[in-house]
Formats: C-alpha cells, structure tokens, sequence
C-alpha cells in the first residue's frame, strides 16, 4: 500500500499488562506539516512516540516512518527521524558541542563543528560561552536546546518532540516554535507531543486530541490570523483531560 | 567492528578519564601493584641472600668440625634451603606458609614433610602484598566500581533511549561497551604485565612463564569486566548491579576460596604430626628393633651379612658392623617415612583436587593455581624441594654411615673412636635447582587457562540476549 504521510499511524493498539493504552489510534503527518499531539497525563503521547520509535512493539495495527514498520526494521525507522526525549538526558560529563558530536557520530550523521553543530547550536539560541561548558550545570532549558540542536543537526525527514517546549521561557519557546517552522518549510514532518496550548496555536498546523487511547478529535488550522479558537481550544482540552 | 562499537567505548574511556573518583581509584590500585613489586621483590631478594648467606655458613660449620664419629655427624644435622622461583616475588603462593628452609636429620624424614609441621618457617613468613593479591581480590572490586553503572545508568538517566533513536542498536551498545570496560581491565593491569615483560625481558624470567601469567590475569580482568557490565545491562538500576557485583565478588572471592578449604579440611582428614610419629614408631618395631638381642628381622640380618663375608662372629667380619644395621635401619626407617609422606601428599592432593573441583564455581581458584604454579610457589613446587630434600638427606646418611662401615674398627675402636676430618669434604653436599616453570600443556596451567576461557565464552553467550533485550526495553 503506497502511502504519502511520513508519519502514517492506524488502528494502533498497544497495552502495557493488561492497560490497553492506545485503542485503535489513527495518525497521519505529511511532509512539511506540524502536527500538536494534545492529551492530559497518561493519555498514551509518549507511548505513541515509543511505537514510532520501534521502542516498543504494538499489539496490532500498523506504524510507518516513511513507509518503514518501526517494529521490523527500527534501524531503519530510526534513521529516519530525531527525537527529542520528554526529559531531556544528556552526558553531564561532555560539553554542549561534545554531546551533540557524539549522538551524531553514532547515528552516522554529518557532524562537521563548523558547518553542523555550532550552527545548530546557535540556531537553537544557546549563548556561545555555553558550548564548551559540561552540561551537568546546565538547566533544563538550556538542556532541552542542547537536544533540540541535536535533532535539527540530524537533518532527518521527521521530527518526533516529546513537550519540546516544558523547559524553555516564553521567549525560548517563540524562537523554538520558529526553528520548527523554518524545518517544516524544509520539508520536515513533525509531530509534536505538548501541554503547551498557546506554542500548539502558534505553530501547529493540526492540533490532534488524545484520550481514551484514541484521537478523539482533530482540528485543522484555519486562514493566516485566527488559526485556532485559543478559547474553544483551552475548553476543550480542560474538559477533555483524563485524570491521573 | 562497526565505528559506532568503538566510538561507544571510546566514550567509556573518556568518561573515565574525566571520572576523578574512577581516575584516583585506578591509579591507586596501579600504585598499589608496583608497591606490592617493589616490596616483594625486595623481600624475595633479602630471602635469597640470607640463604645464599646461611647455606655458605652451615657448609662452613659442617667443613669445620673435627675429627669425630661419623655417627656423630649424622646427628649433627643440617639446613637445606629453598632457592626461590624468580617469579616468586609476583605470587608468594604457600611460600608463607610452608617456609623455605627445613632441617635434615638422620633417622628421621624431615619433619616439613608431615602436613602440622608446615606451620612453621625458620627464615621468614611472606606477607601477603604481592601483584598477584592485588590482582586477585582488590582489582575486581576496582573493575566493578567502574562498570556497575555502566549501562544501567544509561537507562536511569534516559539517555539509553535518546542513544538507540540514533539507530545504534542494542547489540552494538553491549558490544561497544564491554570492550570499553574490557580496555579499562587490560589498562588496569597494565603496570603488572609490564613489570612482568621487563623482568623477562631483562632475563629475570622466562618468557613462558611471564606470558601465561599476563594471558591468564589478562582472562580474570577481563571476567570481572564483562560480567559488572552485563549485570549492569541487565537490572534496572545501578544500585541493584552493584548489590550483585559486589555479592558476586563476595562469595566467588572472598568465602568460597577460604570456606573450601576449611570444608576439605573436614571431608579428608589429616593425621597429625603426633599420629604420623605414633604410626611410624609402630610400623618400626613391627619390622624390628635392632637393639633388641632376639629380634627376628636383625638376627637375620645378622645371619646374612655373616654369610655375605663367609665368617661365622660378628667380631671375624672386615667391616663395622654396627654402621651396616645403621645402614640397614635408615634404609627401613626412611621407606616408611616415604610411604607415610606419600599418603599425607595423596591426601593433601585429594583436599586440593576438591577446592580445585569448584574452580568453575569461582573461577578465583583457578586464576590462583596457574599463578602460584607459574611463579613457581605453589605445592607442586614445594614438593619437588622436598623430594630433591628427602633424597639427599638419604644420601647424605648413608655416605656417614658408609665412613662408619669402611673406616671405624669393627672391634677394639678405643674409648671415642674417630675418623679425619678431611673425609666431612668429601660428604655430599645439598644442591638444588629451582625447576623451571610449567609450561601451557602442564596440568596446573592448561585446565585453568581453559576455566578462565570458559567464563569468558560463556558471559559471551549471555550477551546476545542482554543485548537483545537492552534494544528492545527502553522505556
Ligand atoms: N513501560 C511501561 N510499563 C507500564 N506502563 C506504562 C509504561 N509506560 C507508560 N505506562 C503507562 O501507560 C500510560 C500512558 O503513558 P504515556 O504514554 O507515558 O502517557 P503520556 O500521555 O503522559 O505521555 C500511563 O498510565 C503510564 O503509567
Ligand atoms: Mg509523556
């Protein structure tokens, strides 16, 4: 079956024990679109990453990273895409640069310091005396960039973004929300798990509602301007949220 | 290999190198293994010259006597010493425990021979700082402090995923891993190997027994390595690796080696020093006592040599007669030492063969025999001094006694009769070369090489799964 979305997601079930967690989830994201994956805690965001990512094996129904099953062929998944994890874990005893060097050599990427790494660590805002600086002092938003640079360093056709934004401040997170457009305009598919309401408005071009294991509702962006109705949007996922 | 294996365990090098807590524990132990040289090649120096001292002054006492019965110097008695190994600085083995000096007596075996006696030293008891015991008990727990976390911590702090949604997999983590570890293993014994290669180099050594020492402690480091990190790959936290590793090192290097022994010790019984005496003052007089006037055995001994040089009184013969019952007395006295000594030896070796039966439990009981053997301290080695010591005692006797017989009146010697002094040169003189060191098809070296090479082949064969599990289990 010929499929165009890089991320293609359908009746995708998966269950931890006996918790059936994902219950038949549908999921598609094309090349050059942003899609904001919302859902309260324990809602199964991450657990959807995790089946992208091959890290886990669904219990039925297909997933595809541009047109590779993540379950057969995760290396080959994973070639694919960047992943920034929800809590962002880096080598506290390597520096900025040093880190991000050495996930790149081990996904066999480019990682030239002038022409790749510093570039992206610039592009993700971390001030230049931070990059030779060990992370282990770093805060979590500068840690997040770190791992954000990471995954725009790799040049990949998607991005999966586990709340990318929860460390950053307001002003980091606007200039996140650029860098991402600025690789949706590249051609990047990406798919990004938030709590992060008004980033999601910013940027997203589908907003998708998790709960109950399933999409349970998916919102298009409107015209430049009103994209979405941030209000309609800020009732919907507070009722919407799933205790726990 | 693939660049990612390699650049996975160069990354654990780098980490070590920027791990002050791992750096100064290593370089410690580093320096501990070179103190542990330098001091027991200072001892074992001290050792043989005190004994190329002493053996040249007891053979100068010996040359001094005078004039006297050779009976007389058969009791004087003498010490024999055990030149050592010249590895024998880098493992002291059951040096310190059977000591290297043991005194020779007519009559009786030398006492070293019965297990209660090997209690005691006259020279010197060896400490216990050798390389070998730092290699043996301490660098374990060194490799384990530096792996535990090796690849659990990955999983606790969540790089373990952010590492695999590279694409590398669980196979080559695990790999790229334990050969980083194993490269620390190898660096950690780095200062004994080099000490060793430079000793045989310089000709100290052989290069045999130099290099069987470096591959069999280069398989032990590299055991306690790969299993820290698989145990690390395997549980879920560091905490739980380091509750196993240091369980394991416990019981495989701690107790089992000294609770074996103790379990032996009770399985096959030795007798003791006063049994062994008892017995064979037993098994004397059951074959005669030739100061008794109508004991069988010695009347016809009596009869024999009378007929031997056809005279009809003891008084007509052309020799002495007492030296020939003397001859006649050390030649039984001295078989049943033997026997005894070989039963003793046949029991010691059934002990050891049963704490050596668990070397595949802990494979310390190998790495310790093939070390001992090749510095050339272990009971094998003390043995063949023994023997080469017993032999020559025999000799040693029955040259005196044969003085006696050829050259002390047989009747009418006088009140104190006495030979020249001149004949104590010509007395044989105690001479022993250390054996040279087993070589790989030796029973002590080979079985326990092969030991070593099965914990490793075998911790291999458990990686495949972990390693498939570790790709798979990321949470
Ligand atoms: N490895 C796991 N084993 C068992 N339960 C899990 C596991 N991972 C997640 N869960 C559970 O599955 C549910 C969904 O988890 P997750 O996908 O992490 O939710 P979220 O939407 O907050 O990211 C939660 O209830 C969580 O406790
Ligand atoms: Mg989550």
């Amino acid at each position: 079956m010929m499929r165009d979305a890089a991320i293609d997601v359908r009746a995708l079930r998966h269950s931890y024990g006996q918790r059936e967690v994902l219950r038949g989830l549908d999921l598609r994201v094309a090349a050059g679109e942003i899609y904001a994956l919302l859902g309260g805690n324990g809602a199964g965001k991450s657990t959807t990453l995790s089946a992208l990512l091959g890290f886990i094996r669904p219990g039925s129904g297909s997933v595809q990273v541009c047109g590779i099953d993540p379950a057969t062929a995760p290396q080959d998944a994973r070639a694919q895409l960047a992943y920034v994890p929800e809590s962002v874990a880096l080598y506290d005893h390597l520096t900025a640069r040093e880190n991000v060097e050495y996930f790149l050599a081990l996904a066999r990427a480019a990682r030239d310091r002038g022409t790749v790494i510093d570039p992206a660590l610039d592009a993700v805002g971390l001030p230049g005396h931070a990059w030779d600086a060990r992370v282990g002092g770093f805060s979590k938003g500068m840690r997040q960039k770190v791992a954000i640079a990471l995954a725009l360093a790799r040049h990949v056709p998607v991005l999966l973004l586990d709340e990318p934004t929860s460390g950053l401040d307001p002003s980091a997170t606007l200039e996140f929300n650029r860098l991402i457009e600025t690789a949706r305009d590249r051609g990047v598919a990406i798919l990004m798990v938030t709590h992060d309401l008004l980033s999601a408005v910013d940027v997203a071009d589908r907003i998708g509602f998790l709960s109950e294991g399933r999409i349970e509702e998916e919102l298009v962006a409107g015209a430049a301007g009103a994209r979405f109705d941030l209000n309609a949007l800020h009732a919907r996922y507070t009722g919407a949220k799933v205790s726990g | 290999m693939s660049a990612a294996v390699t650049r996975i365990a160069r990354e654990e090098w780098r980490a070590l190198a920027r791990n002050r807590a791992g750096l100064i524990a290593s370089m410690l132990l580093a320096l501990l293994v070179l103190a542990a040289a330098l001091v027991s090649v200072e001892r074992r120096n001290a050792i043989e010259s005190e004994r190329a001292r002493y053996q040249a002054s007891v053979d100068h006492q010996f040359d001094e006597q005078p004039a006297r019965h050779p009976h007389r110097m058969v009791h004087y008695g003498q010490f024999v010493f055990r030149p050592l190994s010249p590895l024998a600085f880098f493992d002291f083995g059951v040096d310190g425990f059977t000591g290297n000096t043991i005194f020779l007596e007519g009559h009786r075996q030398n006492s070293a021979n019965f297990a209660e006696a090997r209690q005691s030293s006259l020279l010197l008891r060896f400490g216990q700082l050798t390389p070998a015991f730092v290699l043996q008990n301490l660098a374990p727990l060194l490799l384990i402090f530096l792996a535990f976390a090796s690849v659990s911590r990955e999983r606790e702090r969540g790089t373990l995923r952010l590492l695999l949604s590279q694409g590398v997999d669980g196979q080559r983590l695990l790999m790229g891993k334990l050969i980083g570890h194993a490269g620390i293993a190898l660096a950690i014994g780095a200062p004994a190997f080099i000490l060793l290669l430079g000793i045989a180099a310089s000709g100290g050594a052989e290069w045999g027994a130099g290099l069987l020492l470096i591959l069999g402690y280069a398989g032990w480091l590299l055991l306690w390595a790969m299993l820290a990190v698989l145990v690390s790959a395997s549980v879920r936290r560091s905490r739980d690796a380091l509750i196993v590793l240091v369980g394991v090192w416990m019981v495989g290097v701690v107790l089992l080696p000294r609770a074996l022994p103790e379990v032996a010790a009770v399985r096959t019984t030795l007798p003791t020093r006063i049994e062994t005496e008892v017995a064979l003052h037993r098994d004397l007089k059951e074959i005669g006592d030739s100061h008794d006037p109508d004991d069988p055995y010695f009347n016809d001994f009596k009869a024999r040599t009378l007929a031997h040089y056809g005279v009809a009184r003891v008084e007509d013969l052309p020799v002495q007669y007492a030296g020939l019952v003397g001859m006649e007395g050390e030649r039984i006295s001295t078989d049943l030492y033997a026997r005894a000594a070989a039963r003793t030896a046949g029991l010691e070796a059934k002990q050891a063969g049963f704490v050596q039966s668990f070397s595949a439990l802990s494979p310390l009981l190998a790495i310790r025999q093939l070390s001992m053997a090749l510095s050339g301290s272990d009971m094998g080695a003390h043995g063949h001094f023994l023997d080469a010591a017993e032999r020559f005692r025999y000799r040693f006797v029955q040259a005196l006694n044969q003085m006696q017989v050829d050259q002390i009146p047989n009747t009418n010697a006088g009140e104190d009769p006495r030979i020249a002094a001149e004949n104590w040169k010509t007395v044989p003189r105690f001479s022993y070369t250390v054996p040279p060191p087993p070589g790989l098809s030796d029973p002590r070296v080979l079985p326990n090489l092969a030991v070593l090479g099965g914990w490793l082949l075998a911790l291999v064969l458990l990686a495949l799964p972990v390693a498939r599990r570790l790709g798979r289990a990321a949470r």
